[in-house]
């Protein structure tokens, strides 16, 4: 396939490595010629210097013939000249923008993006992909990882094992012996930094961080059996009145469960823009780092706190004061990778990197059809993939427990019709079956011949 | 025309238009057969009309002088001058009359007051009660002009309250605002707007009451008083005048007017884009009149539970009613009082909550329309202020929502409903000590001072359980009123504005 991505900064820089590793026809295109150098020299892409919408500059980067072209530069503006030249013009069949402005997604304009309108087939917005995240991690308070699978009908729970966990020490096979009826399946155990797929005679310990992909029906019952009490949330503060500090005080105040919200904002107009955007959200102009603040918003009384300032630093600390002052739980927004190893020493129960979210929501898109859904665990060390299985798969039509998985893939759940089944070994695989693996990444080029995506998929 | 007129002062034109006006009870009494009357009606249009043509030729096309004072002072001398100028028919009219008598009368009516130092309303001809009548409806009319055309420019009237600047201040270019230089043709264009409408609403209820079988006059005096709010009656009140509990009805439909600047044309003061329903004022004039009866009925209903239940249900309705007319007329400061409310009164042998409408009325009607009092703008801006800070007790760096008028509502507009809200209880406090000065008692000095300041004249025979008797309380006790009426109806603010703008001057 051939793609196009506009604008080489953090999230086409992502998705633009994650593509080419897919053998995958990748042109990237960038105002600034070092950024396009430097990726080609990085990656095994193809470079255009030049404005993104400019005709004679997409033609250039092989518009013709693109398959795809993703807008994702800084401006929303030239994202979506890009999307109409590259429709009107070149005739590429799919578009993908990012869009950042709140105005440009209200749904009362969801028109816009019609065909013969402005033709962008998906709008991204890295707010509001974060601010779903951040509700994701509200919504499964013990766990430090979650991701929805199956149409909502499966999710993956992280889960840091504690001593109060009844089941340590006990292996997975018996595991399944004591909870017969429980659909969750183990599948990524990271113990001392190390993160592998367990197999049927591995133990679980206390410290471990686990990964289980679990039946949504049963996700209070699994967070109960691996010693995570459930507990409704009803005081959330929120630091950092931004589009995702909004958007996700929006959402709450939109739930029937009546949370009661409060924003910290350091700037004062923005602080008067969110209160007028909210009606039940108390908002509060102050800096939140500051103890005052956090007091007056009664940090002590909150069940968790969530810092999704623009600034990495700020959110960390505000996370770590907050932990401190007595809140159960703290989430930071954190942009830099590299910061994710800080948060267990910071006790920082949580984090949502903005820029993981956005590519997987981007790769999502392109892979719609046969794999449904990718979800990048830890440090890109591990993907979870859900996806259909085709006829031609050589997964179709056998038992589960014939098919010579690689050792660093496990099956996670099947879903047969709108029906979410527990894998077992009798368990026989058909066509249009949706499966959800756990592929360990240097595992992740054989699931897909497995899939036979190579072939089918574009 | 309107050029001609344009070189005139607005006072002149002003005293042209009540010479004609006397033309009308003038007729109304030769078709009475009262030539007596009607002679002197007559006569004194026609010297008024006589005099009105000298002084226009001496004053025509003289250039203002005081740019930004000139319309404030143009509406003070208009309500210090044309009541004597009015009151000259009046005086022909009704003999043994003294001038302050006549002048009481006059001020009682133009400002929309209402009160009245004839307490037998029979001893009164006809005619003159339609003078009354009529000069309280042209009262009516030029309140609402000069809102539009003299006080909202110039950030008074309740839009101090919405905008938050300082009084006196030019700013926004209004329909009628500082895009119009001339108060004189502001003045008048602001007539052309608003006198169409508020005539044909005149014309549109006296027609229904007619048909609900009012006579010609009474139906007419009760038409323009709704309108102007100003509460003038020929003697009878709404319900008792043939017209009945459904002309009650129907004149509730009309003071409704008076809620909201929104519902006449010209101007609003607050944001006409809004839905009715939003309102602020609207809003709070509908929790009042929605509560208010209910709570008063509640009360009757609580003690008549010992009365034998008669017909319980029926005069539950009856003081239901009663209740409800009187609150909107007491709270728009008209002070019609509902033939039903004596069976409210009576029903469960209570004694009258006649303190509550004093309430009302000092809350008075929307901004910029005939209603007097506070008014529910800066009622409404002091909750909310009240509110807020409520809130910022619990979290004193909290943010408050819903936008930057309503912000600068809580804010600014506050304020300046505090601070008139301050000047308007100093000055029942004043006037309240100039009354006992004058040798009233504390009760009847407190309602007639309410009363003057509101512009609700029938209060002082609804409050107490004896009417006060206005013909009693002595001439400087009645001028003071009449004073107080002035001060009532042009806003304390706008005479400070007065003031402080000839300061800025210098």
């Amino acid at each position: 396939m051939k793609v196009i991505i506009c604008g080489a900064g953090q999230v086409g820089w992502q998705i633009a490595r994650q593509l080419s590793g897919e053998k995958n026809d990748v042109t990237i295109v960038d105002v600034n010629p070092d950024l396009v150098r430097r990726a080609t020299e990085a990656l095994d892409v193809q470079g255009v210097a030049g404005f993104a919408s400019h005709p004679e500059v997409l033609a250039k980067a092989g518009a013709r013939d693109a398959d795809l072209i993703i807008a994702a530069t800084y401006s929303d503006e030239v994202n979506m000249i890009t999307c109409q030249v590259a429709h009107s013009v070149f005739g590429v069949t799919r578009k993908i923008a990012r869009l950042r402005a709140q105005e440009y997604l209200k749904p009362a304009y969801a028109d816009l993006y019609r065909e013969n309108h402005l033709p962008i087939d998906v709008v991204i917005s890295p707010e509001f992909e974060v601010a779903e995240a951040a509700l994701q991690r509200l919504a499964a308070p013990a766990t430090f990882d979650t991701e929805i699978f199956m149409n909502g009908k499966a999710q993956l729970l992280g889960i840091a094992l504690t001593e109060e966990c009844p089941v340590l020490n006990t292996s997975l096979r018996q595991l399944d012996g004591l909870f017969p009826t429980l659909r969750a399946i183990v599948v990524a155990v990271r113990r001392e930094g190390r993160l592998f797929a367990p197999d049927a005679n591995d133990q679980l310990y206390a410290q471990d961080n686990a990964y289980i992909f679990v039946h949504s029906e049963d996700v209070n019952r699994a967070l109960e059996i691996f010693g995570k009490k459930t507990k409704k949330q009803e005081r959330v503060i929120i630091i950092g009145g931004g589009n995702v500090g909004l958007a996700v005080a929006r959402a709450l105040e939109a739930r029937s469960d009546r949370i009661r919200a409060k924003i910290i904002e350091k700037d004062r107009a923005r602080a008067e823009y969110a209160a007028d955007a909210l009606e039940r959200t108390i908002v509060l102009n102050g800096d939140g780092m500051d103890l005052d603040i956090l007091n007056e918003a009664a940090i002590d009384k909150a069940d968790v706190l969530l810092a999704v300032t623009d600034d990495d630093k700020t959110n960390i600390l505000a996370a770590v004061r907050a932990k401190q002052l007595g809140c159960p739980m703290a989430i930071a927004l954190v942009n830099d990778p590299t910061l994710a190893p800080l948060m267990g020493p910071l006790d920082i129960d949580a984090y949502i990197n903005p820029r993981a979210t956005t590519v997987s929501s981007i790769l999502r898109h392109i892979r719609h059809g046969k794999v449904r859904a990718i979800y990048s665990v830890g440090d890109g060390e591990a993907e979870m993939i859900e996806a259909q299985v085709l006829s031609t798969s050589p997964l179709s039509g056998r038992l589960v427990r014939e098919i010579e998985f690689p050792e660093g893939v496990l099956v996670g759940a099947v879903m047969k019709g709108d029906k979410v089944v527990k894998p077992t070994g009798d368990l026989r695989i058909e066509a249009g079956d949706v499966i959800a693996l756990f592929a360990m990444a240097s595992d992740v080029a054989e699931v897909e011949r497995l899939l036979q995506v190579s072939i089918d998929f574009f | 025309m309107m050029r001609h007129l344009q070189t005139l002062p607005l006072i002149v034109i002003l005293m042209g238009v009540a010479g004609f006006a006397s033309f009308v009870p003038g007729l109304h009494a030769f078709v009475l057969r009262d030539y007596e009357i009607g002679r002197a009606f007559i006569y004194a249009g026609a010297i008024m009309l006589f005099l009105t043509v000298m002084l226009g030729i001496v004053t025509q096309g003289r250039p203002s002088r005081q740019r930004m004072r000139g319309p404030l002072i143009t509406l003070l001398g208009s309500y210090l001058v044309l009541p004597l100028w009015l009151a000259f028919p009046f005086l022909g009219a009704m003999e043994g009359a003294t001038l302050v008598d006549g002048w009481f009368e006059m001020v009682s009516s133009f400002t929309t007051t209402g009160a009245t130092l004839y307490a037998d309303t029979a001893t009164v001809p006809p005619s003159v009660h339609l003078w009354r009548a009529m000069v309280g409806w042209g009262g009516g009319a030029f309140i609402l002009i000069a809102a539009a055309a003299v006080l909202s420019p110039l950030n008074l009237g309740g839009r101090e309250v919405t905008t938050g600047r300082s009084i006196g201040q030019r700013g926004e270019r209004g329909a009628f605002g500082s895009a119009v230089a001339d108060p004189v043709r502001r003045f008048l264009m602001a007539a052309v707007v608003v006198g169409p409408t508020y005539v044909a609403l005149t014309v549109l209820l006296w027609s229904g009451l007619l048909i609900l079988g009012s006579s010609g006059l009474q139906g007419l005096c009760i038409a323009m008083s709704t309108l102007a709010t100003s509460g003038i009656t020929c003697g009878q009140s709404v319900g008792a005048n043939g017209a009945g509990v459904w002309g009650e009805g129907l004149v509730y439909l009309f003071l409704l007017l008076a809620l909201s600047r929104r519902l006449m044309p010209g101007p609003a003061v607050t944001d006409r884009r809004t839905a009715l329903w939003q309102d602020p004022e609207l809003r709070l004039a509908a929790a009042i009149l929605i509560t208010l009866p209910l709570l008063l009925l509640l009360r009757h209903w609580l003690g008549s539970l010992d009365v034998s239940a008669q017909s319980e249900t029926r005069s539950a309705i009856k003081a239901l009613w009663g209740a409800m007319f009187s609150t909107l007329s007491f709270l728009t400061t008209t002070g019609f009082v509902s033939a039903d409310w004596g069976a409210a009164q009576s029903w469960s042998g209570l004694t009258t909550p006649g303190l509550i409408f004093l309430g009302l009325a000092i809350l008075g009607g929307g901004v910029a329309t005939t209603a007097g009092g506070v008014k529910l703008l800066r009622i409404y801006a002091l909750t909310r202020h009240g509110q807020r800070e409520l809130e910022r007790i619990i979290h004193p760096n909290s943010v408050g929502g819903e936008g930057l008028a309503a912000r600068r509502l809580r804010r600014e507009g506050a304020f300046f409903a505090w601070v008139f809200f301050m000047l308007f209880a100093m000055s029942i406090a004043a006037l309240m000590l100039a009354f006992s000065l004058a040798g009233l008692e504390f009760q009847s000095a407190l309602i007639l001072t309410i009363s003057a300041l509101t512009t609700t004249g029938p209060l002082v025979n609804v409050v107490a359980e004896v009417p006060l008797e206005l013909s009693t309380i002595g001439m400087p006790a009645q001028i003071l009123a009449g004073a107080g009426m002035i001060l009532g109806r042009i806003e304390i603010l706008a005479l400070i504005a007065l003031f402080s703008l000839g300061e800025q001057r210098r």
